[in-house]
C-alpha cells in the first residue's frame, strides 16, 4: 500500500518539472472589485483555529471581494501535509511558517519575497533584517515567541520547595532537582529527563560552545566535554530517581490531561513556549508559573519570532495574499480578534489594546516572554535536511536512557551522522 | 499473428479478418465498459508503479525536481544504512512471531466454532464482531490506553498487587505487545478456516469413527489435510500482511521506544514524509516487494509439500 502511496506523491511532481508558474498577477491589481477566494492553511490548538477563522471573517465583512477557503490541523500533520503539497505546486496562498522550517521551503523556492510589504512603524527594521534569508523576506512574523519552563507552582510551595527564579543558572537548576527529589514524595520528579537534540543544545549554546549545526547544515559542531557531563548529569538523576524512569518518559505526551508530564502530576516542570504555555495552564487552571531556561555564561534560551504568514510562489492571488498579511499584522481589530493565539502580537500597538483584558492563560505567555528576552540567545533550528539526524538523536539517547548504550558511544555515533551529513551538505 | 496469418490462404485470411474485425468490435465495447476501472488501474497504480521505479534510482525531496543518482540508494541502504538492517529484523521477527500464533489461535476458535451447539450463531457474531473494526486507528489507540504505563491492563494488575510497566513504552515488551494486537485481530482468517472445515466431508470423520479413530488422529489425519489449502492461503495472506504492518506500529509506538518496534513499513513512511527522502523511500518500497515476492514464491514451492488438494486425487508429490 506505501509503494503506491509513495508512487501517488511521485505522479504528481511529473508534469511540475521546474516549470515557473508564471501565472498572470492580475488579482488585487486596482480592481478591488475582482471576487478572489484565498486559500490558506495554518497549524495549532483548536482554540487557535477559532480565532483564525473568526479574524477571517471579519477581513471578508471589510473586503467582501475576498473570501478564504482554510484548512487547518495539528503541527504534525501539518508538516507532513505541506511537502505533497508543494511538490504538486499547490500550496496555499497564505501559509502559515515556522522558523524550524522557513529555512527549507525559502531556500527550494516554494515562498515569495515579501520585503515590499511596507511595515515601516510595525516592525523595526531591525527585526526584520535579522528574518531575512539570503537578503529576502520569505515570511512576515506576526508575534513574539520565546522558550522557558513551565513549573507546577503550587505543588512546589506545598513541599516547601524554593521556587526557580528568573535567570537561573544550569547549575542551579540541577540543584534544585537535587533539592526538591528529598521533599517531594515518591513517583512526584522533580524534573523530566531530556532526550532530545534542543534541549542540550541550551546547555552548549549556554556555556558558550555555539549551536550544533552551523553555516545551514554545512557544519556540524558538538561539544564532547559538555556532552559528556550534560548526560553524566542525567544518568546520575536516573539512578537517584530524580528524573522518572525511561518507560515513563517515552510514555508522557505534552498536553495530553492524563499523559502530560506536568498536567499528570508525575513532574514538577517541563519546557513550554509562549504561544504552548497556555494550553497547559488550561489543563492545570492557576497551578502553572513559568520561569526561563537556565542561563549559562553566554545567556540561554531564545525569544524572538518565529511564527510566521508567508506566500506560496505558485499563487494567482499574491497581491491579495499580501494585503490580507498586511491588514493581520497591522490593524488593531484583526489582532482583538485572534488575540494571543500565536503568541504575542509582533505590533505592540496591538498588544497594548489586548493588555488590559488578557486571560491568565495569556498573561503567562506573556510572563515567559518577559522573563526570557534579557538573556536571550538566537533561535537555532535545525537546517534543511537534518530532520533524520533530528530523530536518530532522540533514538540514541533513548538508548542510553534505559541503560542499553554508554554516554560515549552515544556521543560518537551521534557525531558519526552529524559529520556524515555536514560533510553530503557541503558536498553540495 | 501477422506472421501465422501469412501462411494461410487468401479466402481464410480474409474470413478471419473479418472475424477479428467483428471480435475487435466486440473488445472494444467490452473495454469501453470496464475503462473506468482501467483508466484507475493505468493512470493512479501502474502508472505510480513505474514512476516509483525511476524515483528510486533519483534523489527526490518533494520539494525540489528529482536528481539521477544510479544505484547510490540501493548501495546506501545496503551497505550504509543501520536502521534498514534494524527495520528489517524487528519486521522479521514480527512476521516470525504474529503468523504462526494469529493461525494457531484462529484455527482453534474456528474448530470450537464449527460444533453444533444451541446459539453457536450468536458466538460467532460475538466472536467475529470486534474484527469488524479490524486493524484501524480506533483499535489501535485503545490499545495504546490499555497497554500504557497508566493503562487499564496495569489497573488490572494494580488489583493483585501487582506493579504493572509500561509495555509499549519498555523496549523488551513493545514488540509483544504489538504481536498480541495482531494476533487478536484474528476475525477474517478464523472466518476463511470456518468456511474450510464446513467444506470437510462428515463421511470421512464417520468412517474414521467406524475404524476406531481418535479425536486426535482425526484432527491431524482429517481435518489439518483437508484444510491445508485454506491453511495455505491464509500463510500466504498473513505473511504479506505482516510484513507491511503499519497502522498500530504508527499509532501506538511509532517505532519505539528504540526502534523496538521500528516495522518496516513505519521506516519507508519515515523516510518518504518525515525526511523527505522520497527516491530512498521508492527504493526501500522496491526492496519490500522483492522481499515479499521471495518469500511468498517459497511458501509456493514448498506448499507442494505439505498443501493437499482434493483434485489432486490424493497422490503423492
Amino acid at each position: 500500500m506505501l509503494a503506491g502511496l509513495l508512487a501517488l506523491t511521485a505522479c504528481g511532481s511529473g508534469g511540475a518539472n521546474n516549470e515557473e508558474q508564471n501565472a498572470p498577477n492580475d488579482s488585487g491589481n486596482g480592481d478591488s472589485n475582482a471576487a478572489v477566494k484565498l486559500k490558506i492553511m495554518w497549524q495549532g490548538p483548536d482554540t487557535r483555529h477559532q480565532a483564525m477563522l473568526k479574524t477571517q471573517e471579519v477581513y471578508t465583512s471589510k473586503h467582501p471581494s475576498v473570501t478564504f477557503s482554510p484548512e487547518y490541523m495539528a503541527w504534525d500533520d501539518y508538516w507532513k501535509k505541506l511537502p505533497t503539497l508543494a511538490a504538486s505546486h499547490s500550496l496555499p496562498d497564505v501559509l502559515h511558517m515556522d522558523g524550524a522550517y522557513i529555512h527549507e521551503y525559502a531556500t527550494r523556492g516554494t515562498l515569495e519575497d515579501l520585503s515590499d510589504i511596507d511595515l515601516s512603524g510595525v516592525i523595526d527594521d531591525k527585526t526584520l533584517e535579522n528574518l531575512k534569508i539570503d537578503g529576502k523576506l520569505y515570511g512576515i512574523p506576526i508575534s513574539r515567541n520565546a522558550q522557558g519552563v513551565a513549573f507546577n507552582k503550587e505543588a512546589l510551595e506545598a513541599a516547601g520547595i524554593e521556587l526557580p527564579k528568573k535567570d537561573w543558572t544550569w547549575d542551579e537548576y540541577f540543584d534544585f532537582a537535587r533539592n526538591a527529589r528529598a521533599k517531594l514524595p515518591e513517583g512526584v520528579y522533580p524534573i523530566n529527563d531530556s532526550n532530545t537534540w534542543d534541549h542540550y543544545q541550551y546547555y552548549q549554546t549556554a556555556h558558550g560552545k555555539g549551536p550544533i549545526i552551523q553555516e545551514a547544515g554545512k557544519k556540524f559542531n558538538l561539544d564532547k566535554e559538555l556532552f559528556m557531563k550534560f548526560y553524566g548529569i542525567h544518568e546520575e538523576f536516573r539512578k537517584n530517581k530524580i528524573v522518572p524512569p525511561a518507560d515513563m518518559v517515552s510514555s508522557f505526551k505534552e498536553n495530553d490531561p492524563q499523559a502530560d508530564p506536568m498536567a499528570s502530576g508525575k513532574v514538577m516542570t517541563r519546557g513550554a513556549s509562549v504561544g504552548s504555555v497556555g494550553a497547559l495552564e488550561l489543563l492545570m487552571p492557576g497551578k502553572v508559573d513559568v520561569v526561563n531556561v537556565p542561563v549559562g555564561p553566554e545567556g540561554g534560551g531564545w525569544a524572538q519570532p518565529t511564527i510566521f504568514l508567508s506566500v506560496s510562489t505558485d499563487s494567482k492571488h499574491k497581491d491579495a495574499a499580501k494585503a490580507f498579511i498586511k491588514w493581520f499584522v497591522t490593524e488593531k481589530e484583526a489582532g482583538e480578534t485572534y488575540g494571543l493565539n500565536f503568541g504575542i502580537p509582533i505590533y505592540d500597538e496591538i498588544y497594548a489594546a489586548l493588555e488590559p483584558n488578557l486571560a491568565p492563560k495569556d498573561k503567562l505567555g506573556k510572563k515567559m516572554y518577559d522573563t526570557a528576552k534579557d538573556k536571550a540567545l538566537p533561535f537555532y533550528p535545525a537546517a534543511a535536511g537534518w530532520t533524520e539526524w533530528v530523530d536518530s538523536y532522540k533514538k540514541t539517547i533513548d538508548a542510553v536512557m534505559f541503560g542499553q548504550k554508554s554516554i560515549e558511544d552515544a556521543y560518537n555515533e551521534i557525531s558519526k551522522s552529524g559529520n556524515a551529513i555536514a560533510e553530503k551538505q557541503s558536498a553540495k | 499473428m501477422k506472421a501465422e496469418a501469412a501462411t494461410k490462404p487468401a479466402a481464410t485470411t480474409l474470413r478471419m479478418k473479418k472475424k477479428l474485425k467483428g471480435s475487435n468490435d466486440n473488445n472494444l465495447a467490452g473495454y469501453i465498459f470496464i475503462s473506468p476501472w482501467l483508466l484507475g488501474f493505468l493512470l493512479l497504480t501502474l502508472w505510480p508503479i513505474i514512476q516509483s521505479f525511476y524515483l528510486s534510482f533519483t534523489e527526490y525531496s518533494l520539494l525540489e525536481a528529482p536528481t539521477w543518482t544510479g544505484t547510490d540508494n540501493y548501495v546506501n541502504i545496503f551497505t550504509n544504512d543501520t536502521d534498514f538492517t534494524t527495520s528489517l529484523k524487528v519486521t522479521f521477527l514480527f512476521v516470525l512471531f504474529s503468523v504462526p500464533l494469529k493461525l494457531f489461535f484462529s484455527l482453534m476458535v474456528a474448530i470450537m466454532l464449527n460444533k453444533n451447539l444451541k446459539g453457536m450463531n450468536l458466538y460467532r457474531t460475538a466472536i467475529y464482531f470486534p474484527s469488524l473494526i479490524g486493524g484501524s486507528i480506533a483499535v489501535s489507540a485503545l490499545w495504546r490506553n490499555m497497554f500504557n504505563l497508566n493503562g487499564y491492563f496495569n489497573h488490572v494488575l494494580a488489583w493483585f498487587g501487582i506493579q504493572g510497566i509500561g509495555w509499549i513504552t519498555n523496549p523488551h515488551t513493545s514488540l509483544g505487545t504489538l504481536i498480541l494486537l495482531n494476533t487478536w485481530q484474528f476475525g477474517s482468517t478464523m472466518v476463511i478456516f470456518l468456511a474450510g472445515l464446513k467444506q470437510i466431508p462428515q463421511e470421512l470423520y464417520e468412517s474414521a469413527s467406524v475404524d476406531g479413530a481418535s479425536k486426535v488422529r482425526k484432527f491431524f489425519h482429517i481435518t489439518l489435510p483437508m484444510l491445508s489449502p485454506v491453511m495455505f492461503f491464509n500463510l500466504v495472506l498473513g505473511i504479506i500482511g505482516s510484513f507491511q504492518m503499519f497502522t498500530s506500529a504508527f499509532i501506538i509506538t511509532q517505532g519505539g521506544p528504540i526502534n523496538s518496534t521500528y516495522m518496516y513499513a513505519l521506516f519507508l513512511y519515515d523516510k518518504a514524509f518525515k525526511h523527505y527522502q522520497m527516491g530512498y523511500a521508492s527504493a526501500l518500497a522496491w526492496i519490500l516487494l522483492v522481499i515479499v515476492a521471495l518469500m511468498t514464491a517459497i511458501n509456493f514451492l514448498v506448499s507442494r509439500y505439505w498443501v493437499f488438494y482434493e483434485t489432486d486425487g490424493g497422490k503423492q508429490k
